[in-house]
């Protein structure tokens, strides 16, 4: 493989230090690490969120190309960039990439995101998921797992909804590759970045990348906080290479218990919820490593 | 090259001469026919852009924001709901300074839904930061688009631009129309390349937040760039006039100057006032009309000069504000505060409803008898 993730390292980073994020922000090291597997020649599309606070006039930590539009426009916006990229002869060397948070791409923008996807425009789609809308302070949105805490979802009912299907719907809706990721495994996403550098086609990526206020975790315990998110099951890495599944990382199956108890968003939980979603999980990954994952609910 | 066309075909050839490279776009009546005929000429080789239908007039607007700021020349259109579905990116393409072109072929908005014309869909947009032409005639359409990229793309200006043409009365209606041959175009339409864009060899932070006076400076400009456009638009009409001998300006003048009374509209029926000037003044009344063709910048200070010796002013509303009135309305008391003329308001052909030349000799036999501003319907 050509491509040397210590090497690249060591060039210099594509996006600076010193934005607003938060510490212990995820989402921000999502984004240095798409830089580092995608390179310089980026053009980013940002949906109003967090992430849209890293630039602010007159200040920019970003080496590349960026543009915010609208919070439920990324995948059209990133259409009409290609289509420009296409008109001016100078789309062969450039990826257009849309970098949008959970609330903007599972709900208000699920429509533009499910046109770019049909079109199978050649973009890359991801979806750097807090589970929840942590820019207006901590809100349920539909990527929020069931019983968590939000702003709109206080305990001690917590949300009771569960979480859409994003990846599984974007694989059936046509995407030529998908995949689940989690900033808490950096070399698994650039791996899974390399790959959808050379699809022709669209690229859905939902990234888990936990978010310190909103998680209620401490901002040294994010990627922690990750690690246990997957290890548990409860945030599978996979990948759907034209609606063919893969699981990228076999999770120890650790107790759900010590992934929820450390995360401040959980705390309301009876033990009678914990034993539910542990049950839900064993269920789940029975079902995916027996070749069943179409048929699994939650996941 | 003379032919007979209608509003929808004028613009998209006002599209394929000005040569634009991006058209992404949404269906909607009265406007499907521009897109139907970009498609075909696409199918067929002879348009060589990128023509994408999305999946929603907010999606076309959010690309036409996409595919401008890399550079490439844009063009759009869309009616009715759509316009107001559109709505949210209108100001951000404009405070972006994008420039581009798109043609918004005036319907009366819901509910009731309706298909007829009125001006409601357009008016709403007159606050979203694009200049705004709203013609009377399929040959305006045509020669407003191209000259439209000419503001738009200047330098100093860099602001979307919308066409305005009426709903089946401009769109559906053949007339003869001179389409300019595409040397002539190109002569006059150069592509000049975007100081500001997407470029990977030139990276730049586009549509950023600025916080408190940061964004005050940045709303400024725009406004700025808004008022600065009169002398482009104006040079860009005379330039126009010499190439092709069609001449056009803000304001529309007919018959104003020794008139007493005068009719102040916008859109397609001006056609049919105009007769009704015509008939009154074979019967020797001195009446006139006035019509806004550049509604945004509003011109303001051409108002004044060209109503400077009319006494009587009878302000024609195709819309309406709930609540408040014709829209058209306030922006003309404004234009002439503190002068002692009358100023009255008719609003009428709300949907589309059908409006005579004896209506508006109704109109201009009311205002010369009427002694104080006055704000009526006609239905």
């Amino acid at each position: 493989m050509d491509f040397n993730i210590k090497e690249e390292m060591k060039k210099p980073h594509l996006i600076t230090g010193g934005t607003f994020a938060c510490s212990g922000c995820n989402p921000i090291l999502g984004i240095r690490l798409m830089l580092i597997a995608l390179g310089k020649n980026v053009i980013m599309v940002n949906s109003s969120g967090c992430m849209t606070l890293t630039a602010t006039w007159p200040f920019t930590p970003y080496r590349i190309p960026w543009v915010h539009g609208a919070i439920e426009n990324g995948g059209a916006v990133s259409a009409g960039i290609l289509m420009g990229l296409k008109a001016l002869k100078k789309d062969k060397d450039t990826h257009v990439v849309v970098y949008a948070g959970d609330g903007a791409t599972y709900d208000i923008g699920l429509q533009s995101l499910s046109g770019m996807i049909h079109r199978n425009e050649k973009i890359i789609y991801i979806c750097y998921n807090n589970c929840q809308f942590a820019n207006t302070g901590h809100q349920c949105s539909s990527a929020t797992e069931q019983y968590a805490r939000t702003t709109t979802t206080p305990p001690p009912k917590g949300n009771l909804l569960p979480r859409k299907n994003m990846a599984k719907m974007m694989a059936m809706g046509g995407a030529e590759y998908c995949a689940t990721a989690c900033v808490s495994y950096p070399f698994d996403f650039i791996k899974k970045l390399r790959k959808a550098a050379k699809v022709e086609g669209s690229v859905f990526i939902d990234l888990l990348a936990p978010c310190e206020p909103g998680w209620l975790v401490k901002p040294n315990e994010t990627l922690k906080a990750g690690k246990m998110m997957v290890e548990s099951g409860m945030w599978p890495l996979y990948e759907i290479e034209k609606k063919k599944f893969t699981i990228s990382h076999t999770p120890q199956m650790t107790p759900v218990r010590d992934a929820l108890k450390m995360q401040g968003r959980f705390k309301h939980l009876t033990e009678e919820q914990i034993v539910e979603i542990q049950k839900i999980v064993v269920k789940e990954w029975e079902m995916i490593t027996k070749a069943r994952f179409w048929e699994a609910e939650e996941y | 090259m003379i032919d007979i066309i209608d509003g929808n075909k004028c613009a998209a050839w006002g599209a394929r001469r000005a040569k634009v490279q991006c058209v992404p776009c949404f269906p909607i009546t009265p406007t499907t026919e521009i897109i139907e005929t970009i498609a075909e000429w696409n199918a067929k080789g002879e348009f060589k852009g990128e023509f994408v239908v999305l999946e929603s007039e907010h999606s076309a607007a959010s690309a036409c924001l996409g595919s401008s700021m890399t550079g490439a020349r844009t063009f759009t259109a869309t009616s009715s709901q759509g316009l107001l579905l559109m709505h949210e990116i209108l100001p951000i393409i404009s405070g972006c300074r994008t420039p581009m072109v798109m043609t918004t072929v005036s319907r009366c908005i819901s509910a009731p839904i309706g298909l007829w014309p009125d001006h409601n869909d357009t008016l709403a947009m007159r606050d979203a930061g694009w200049i705004m032409f709203i013609c009377e005639t399929n040959q305006e359409v045509l020669d407003s688009v191209i000259m439209g990229y000419k503001v738009s793309e200047n330098p100093k200006i860099l602001l979307p631009v919308i066409v305005n043409m009426d709903g089946f009365v401009h769109s559906y209606t053949r007339t003869e129309v001179d389409i300019p041959e595409q040397k002539l175009v190109d002569k006059f339409l150069p592509h000049p390349e975007l100081e500001i864009r997407l470029d990977v060899k030139k990276p730049m932070t586009l549509g950023i937040p600025a916080m408190g006076l940061d964004y005050m400076r940045y709303r400024q400009q725009l406004h700025t760039a808004m008022l600065d456009s009169f002398t482009v638009i104006d040079k860009v009409h005379k330039e126009w006039a010499k190439l092709t001998g069609r001449k056009y300006d803000f304001l529309d003048e007919y018959k104003v100057k020794d008139a007493d009374a005068v009719i102040v509209m916008i859109g397609a029926n001006a056609t049919i006032a105009r007769a009704a000037v015509d008939t009154m003044r074979e019967k020797g009344k001195k009446v006139g009309l006035l019509r806004i063709r550049l509604f945004r910048p509003f011109p303001e200070a051409q108002l004044r000069k060209a109503l400077e010796k009319v006494n009587k002013i009878a302000v024609v509303d195709q819309n309406i504000c709930p609540g408040m009135g014709g829209i058209l309305y306030p922006e003309i008391k404004m234009a002439l505060y503190g002068t002692k003329k009358i100023i009255s308001d008719y609003v009428q052909g709300l949907g589309g409803n059908f409006v005579s030349e004896e209506d508006y000799i109704e109109i201009l036999n009311d205002i010369m008898k009427t002694k104080a501003d006055d704000r009526k319907w006609q239905m």
